[in-house]
């Protein structure tokens, strides 16, 4: 993903800049907003994409958080940086939209793991098997779902992902950890198959669950 | 024959990794498959969609806030005159309600035998209440629900 892969200077100015247009927003200055929502736009929509998997009403959901934050820049104390607060916010309206809306009416149970098949066919059942994947995560409990959603979202940070939900680090390393035994129960015949970029990503992260 | 400590076989006669080796590899594919999500690029009306809620939302006139001020003296003599009845209420009931504590009316014993039997249908309610509370708990830590 996208917001956590910057380095540490760019992550500097880059919230410098959108303290800059908050404070033209707080002054009157409503364009100035237009900056933070093309800066924010791509993790915000990928956020919902991840809570929802449904592209048309993830973007229904990002305008929602961008209007609420919109109108609740001036409770943003300052305390943590703009995207820790955008992110909190969105997750906030994400879940209460989810709660309004569900978006899953299968239950765990009835998502299988699909069963193996010849070679020629091995790509297409990896493809089938990720996608059934990301579908359980959906049919997770809200209280399971959510941590596992924003710990791949935050490139497996447990420590981002507990900022944006507003819980402590322990709390969420312990929900993540069910949700991801549950998923383990599911799919039983998952492997770690070769080499990935995200292979160092994967190490750190595993690193920050011990 | 000696076996190896790090395998055993399974019916079909293949190895198996050691549980905790299969477990590990087995959340590594799942990290992998979950970390490695397509990125979605918001459509290109996306950003002007939200500016023009943003500018419909400045617009709108900033909603008018409550009268407290014209409520204030309303609120004032209302909590008064409640207060004033109140303690006209306590003050004449005073003289009964220290009689009532000084000579109690006897309560007949059958009277007695029902409140005590009340009592007992309360305390299993409550303890039936508890324990369908307990097992939802339960079912919801384990994500069946």
């Amino acid at each position: 993903m996208t917001q956590t892969a910057t380095s540490a200077p760019d992550r500097l100015i880059a919230d410098a800049i959108d303290v800059a247009d908050a404070d033209r927003v707080l002054a009157g200055e409503t364009e100035a907003f237009e900056g933070i929502v093309r800066r924010w736009q791509g993790p915000l929509v990928n956020m919902a994409w991840r809570y929802c998997r449904d592209r048309f009403r993830a973007e229904e959901m990002a305008q929602e958080a961008f209007v609420r934050a919109w109108r609740g820049l001036a409770q943003w104390r300052r305390e943590s940086s703009f995207s820790t607060w955008l992110f909190a916010l969105a997750a906030n309206v994400y879940r209460s939209e989810l709660k309004r809306f569900p978006t899953v009416d299968a239950p765990l149970e009835e998502i299988a793991e699909p069963a193996g098949a010849a070679h020629q066919y091995e790509a297409i059942v990896e493809q089938r098997r990720c996608e059934a994947l990301r579908r359980a995560v959906l049919a997770l409990p809200m209280r399971y779902r959510e941590p596992v959603v924003l710990y791949y979202f935050h490139e497996m940070d447990v420590s981002a992902a507990a900022h944006t939900m507003g819980l402590p680090e322990g709390t969420v390393k312990a929900r993540l950890a069910r949700g991801r035994a549950l998923l383990r129960k599911r799919f039983p015949h998952l492997n770690e198959t070769g080499a990935t970029g995200t292979g160092a990503v994967l190490h750190e992260g595993r690193e920050a669950l011990q | 024959m000696k076996h190896t400590t790090d395998h055993k076989a399974n019916p079909e006669g293949r190895p198996e990794l050691r549980p905790e080796l299969h477990s590990e590899s087995h959340l590594a594919a799942i990290d992998r498959i979950l970390a490695a999500e397509e990125e979605l690029v918001p459509s290109s009306g996306f950003a002007a969609t939200v500016m023009e809620r943003v500018r419909e939302e400045a617009a709108r006139p900033a909603p008018i806030s409550f009268p407290w001020k014209r409520m204030a003296p309303g609120l004032v003599l209302a909590a008064g005159v409640i207060g004033w009845g109140a303690w006209q209420a306590a003050r004449s009931a005073w003289p009964a309600m220290r009689e009532f504590a000084q000579n109690p009316p006897p309560i007949p014993a059958t009277v007695l035998l029902q409140l005590e039997e009340a009592g007992w249908v309360v305390l299993a309610l409550a303890v039936s209440w508890g324990a369908w509370m307990l097992s939802q708990r339960l079912v919801r830590r384990s994500g069946l629900l």
